[in-house]
């Protein structure tokens, strides 16, 4: 007895002593039978609180009802630890993590329960539990027998499980089998296990039933105690929306580069040193040159104009994009006339980075062009038509007149001389009235630019319309430079322009006047003046009058082509027109022309 | 009527229109008197009252046809013949200056010279038609549809 006693009163010392809080209860009524000291330490009550309590009175009242359905179980034979949620006296939410085991007190059984305050581990707990459930991936934490010890909000969201559902469960009772077996997952995880090393991202396609098809990337992530590896983290990121933009970002490159490809122009890009980075199927077509041919090469090298070298070189220009014609060099050795039209790639901060190229095929153009000039030019004859008939018919009259003089006998030798010399200068003359309008009408089928003195093309103008300005009592003043002013220019071209000036200042004098005709040098240029003291251009007429088929005159009297053709024949020789008009007094249009540059002279 | 020692106004700012015109007249009895524009020929008009013009369709200094009206105006009763490479003998504006009688006839260079001549015959008599004077629509017409 004095044994069990002593036995007794060490049992009471040790549960008085104890640093963990102990306290026995009535498992029948959950009522306190005794209390330790560090019990009351830890709830704060003391102990007449405890023994006037149940257990249930340390619960929250939401756990309480489970809380006592638990406690009023026997503990289980084997010694298993319970986590409990519990508040003390002060409302402070404790975790506590208890040993429940059976005794006899009084002869009767009851609970003993030996207590630990776990709440600052159940915080890093809870902490890392809401930040699995944070974090925007799905997190499993498998064991070494591939169970789920834990599976965050994110994974039974998207799995539709419940975390009954996966806790303890196998891999492959939360996978479907044909996943885990197709992507081997089981051997991936094990894997890690053995050599405690993550596992670069894969991709996975998985599909919850009833949910559309999901893809993800995972990795295996050890969780290691030193060289053991405890559990495997199962990292999935859900890349559907990237997948679905990145592929959204393809089909819109795809369809950006069939764009290109596709366009009839020829569109090539360069870096900032002008050399080839792309190269379309139309500049492929154009030029005869694949882009293996062409790739990295320098982009003049195929179009050897100087505007654009010209653009590569002044990359410091505020000027974004520039706009030339010029020739494309093929891989035949011919030249294709283009118009190019340059700009300048910047990036997101503002710096040039490289250059975009649009080249517009002129030739057909060109050919068109050529056929409006031609009928333009037709259409020009037969405005000229009167004048050129009583132009040619006066030196035949004459010639025609003395012919039939030369057929009466019995001349005076001196009249019979007199009158051969007048057939054969009637003759001449009507000739070369003949030769300035075959000159004319001649269709120009030479294209090519070549150095043409100004001045002589005006004068060569100026005699096809002569006869014009003639009948329809015209003063012609001209102040034209004695020394030659070269350009570089299609002869024929130029003189077409000045001819449709001429007869359009005419046409604007029915009544007779006067039409002045100057060149000069002005500033870097050369300035061709046509005046006429005509009725004069209205102003709302003098912004469509270079207009294709915008004329006032009346109807067979002129195409309204004929300064649409002079606009376009100036502006192929870089050049441009202009005209200044006032009502009732007349107008002047102005040509200007870059002259021919010296290095241009001496090449030639 | 002949056209011996008639005085017959030659208008053409061609002098070798003109010289053709002197000698054809000359050759046929006919005095000529030249004159190179509008005021020059409306001034031998008056002053010289000659039996014909011959007029071309365009001086430097004025249409033909305004110039008829106005020797019309200043010498009236003056046959006028047209003889122009200008106009073409079915041109809208002949047709309509021989209907208000503003010129008796057209010539068209270059002319042949027995039809001018058979057109200036023709201009000086008009009974020979059988009309009198230049009413209008009337007209001896153009020389090739007037033959003596």
């Amino acid at each position: 007895m004095q044994g069990a006693f002593q036995a007794a009163q060490a049992a009471s010392g040790l549960f008085e002593e104890s640093p963990l809080p102990i306290w026995i209860y009535d498992p029948r009524t959950l009522a306190f039978l005794a209390v330790n000291e560090a019990a009351v330490a830890l709830y704060g009550y003391s102990r007449e609180d405890f023994l006037a309590m149940t257990v249930g009175q340390l619960c929250l009242a939401t756990d309480r009802a489970a809380h006592c359905a638990a406690v009023g179980r026997p503990p289980a034979p084997v010694e298993r630890r319970e986590t409990w949620r519990q508040v003390r006296k002060d409302g402070a939410v404790i975790y506590v993590e208890a040993a429940r085991s059976t005794v006899m007190v009084g002869g009767k059984s009851a609970c003993l329960v030996i207590a630990s305050d776990i709440s600052e581990g159940k915080r890093f707990e809870l902490l890392y539990r809401s930040l699995l459930d944070a974090i925007p991936s799905s997190v499993l934490l498998l064991d070494e027998d591939l169970r789920v010890v834990s599976a965050n909000r994110n994974f039974l969201t998207k799995s539709r499980q419940s975390a009954a559902q996966t806790t303890g469960k196998r891999l492959t009772e939360v996978f479907p089998e044909v996943i885990i077996a197709e992507m081997g997952l089981e051997g991936q995880v094990r894997n890690v296990f053995r050599n405690n090393q993550a596992t670069q991202g894969q991709r996975l396609t998985y599909r919850t039933p009833g949910v559309p098809i999901r893809v993800y990337y995972y990795s295996l992530v050890p969780v290691s105690w030193g060289a053991r590896v405890d559990h495997v983290l199962f990292l999935m990121d859900d890349v559907t929306e990237q997948m679905q933009m990145s592929e959204e970002i393809r089909q819109m490159e795809r369809h950006l580069a069939s764009v290109v490809e596709s366009a009839s122009d020829i569109v090539l890009s360069t870096d900032i040193k002008g050399n080839i980075f792309t190269w379309n199927k139309a500049a492929q077509k154009a030029s005869g040159y694949s882009f293996e041919e062409v790739r990295g090469r320098p982009f003049f090298q195929y179009c050897g104009e100087a505007g654009v070298r010209k653009f590569f070189s002044r990359k410091s220009s505020l000027e974004s994009s520039g706009m030339t014609e010029g020739n494309l060099k093929t891989k035949e050795g011919n030249h294709r006339s283009v118009s190019w039209v340059l700009s300048q790639m910047t990036n997101d901060a503002g710096q040039a980075v490289g250059f975009v190229i649009v080249g517009r095929d002129l030739t057909e153009r060109r050919k068109l062009e050529m056929q409006i000039q031609e009928s333009q030019k037709l259409a020009s004859l037969g405005v000229m038509a009167r004048g050129i008939a009583h132009e040619i018919r006066t030196p035949l009259t004459i010639a025609s007149s003395a012919a039939q003089f030369l057929a009466e006998e019995n001349l005076a030798p001196e009249f019979h001389r007199e009158c051969a010399e007048k057939v054969y200068s009637g003759i001449r003359k009507a000739s070369t009235i003949i030769e300035n309008l075959l000159r004319f009408a001649h269709p120009t089928t030479n294209q090519n630019k070549t150095p043409v003195d100004l001045p002589h093309v005006v004068k060569g103008a100026l005699s096809i319309v002569g006869n014009q300005a003639r009948v329809q009592n015209i003063e012609v003043r001209t102040h034209l430079p004695a020394e030659s002013c070269q350009i570089l220019g299609v002869a024929g071209l130029l003189e077409q322009v000045f001819i449709n000036l001429f007869l359009n200042a005419m046409n604007a004098m029915p009544n007779g006047g006067t039409l002045d005709v100057s060149a000069e040098r002005h500033g870097g240029d050369l300035l061709v003046r046509v005046t006429d003291t005509g009725e004069g251009i209205s102003p709302e007429d003098l912004d469509r009058i270079f207009d294709p088929f915008y004329t006032k005159a009346l109807s067979g009297k002129g195409t309204g082509l004929g300064l649409s053709i002079c606009h376009s024949i100036v502006v192929q020789h870089q050049g441009s027109i202009s005209v200044e008009s006032q009502s009732g007094k007349g107008s002047t249009f102005t040509v200007k022309l870059p002259p021919l540059s010296p290095a241009e002279k001496v090449k030639r | 009527m002949s056209l011996l020692n008639r005085v017959v106004l030659v208008v053409d700012d061609d002098p070798d229109i003109c010289w053709a015109l002197d000698h054809l007249l000359g050759g046929l009895g006919a005095r000529c008197i030249r004159a190179l524009d509008c005021q020059g020929a409306l001034q031998a008009a008056r002053l010289n009252r000659p039996a014909l013009v011959l007029l071309d369709a365009k001086l430097p200094d004025m249409d033909g046809l305004v110039v008829a009206r106005q020797i019309r105006c200043a010498a009236p009763g003056i046959p006028i013949l047209m003889v122009s490479g200008y106009f073409y003998k079915d041109d809208p504006a002949i047709q309509a200056a021989l209907e208000q009688g503003l010129i008796c006839g057209f010539v068209e260079k270059p002319f042949s010279h027995t039809a001018i001549i058979a057109a200036m015959e023709t201009a000086l008599c008009p009974q020979k038609t059988g009309l009198t004077g230049f009413p209008r629509g009337t007209g001896p017409g153009i020389a090739e549809r007037s033959p003596l």
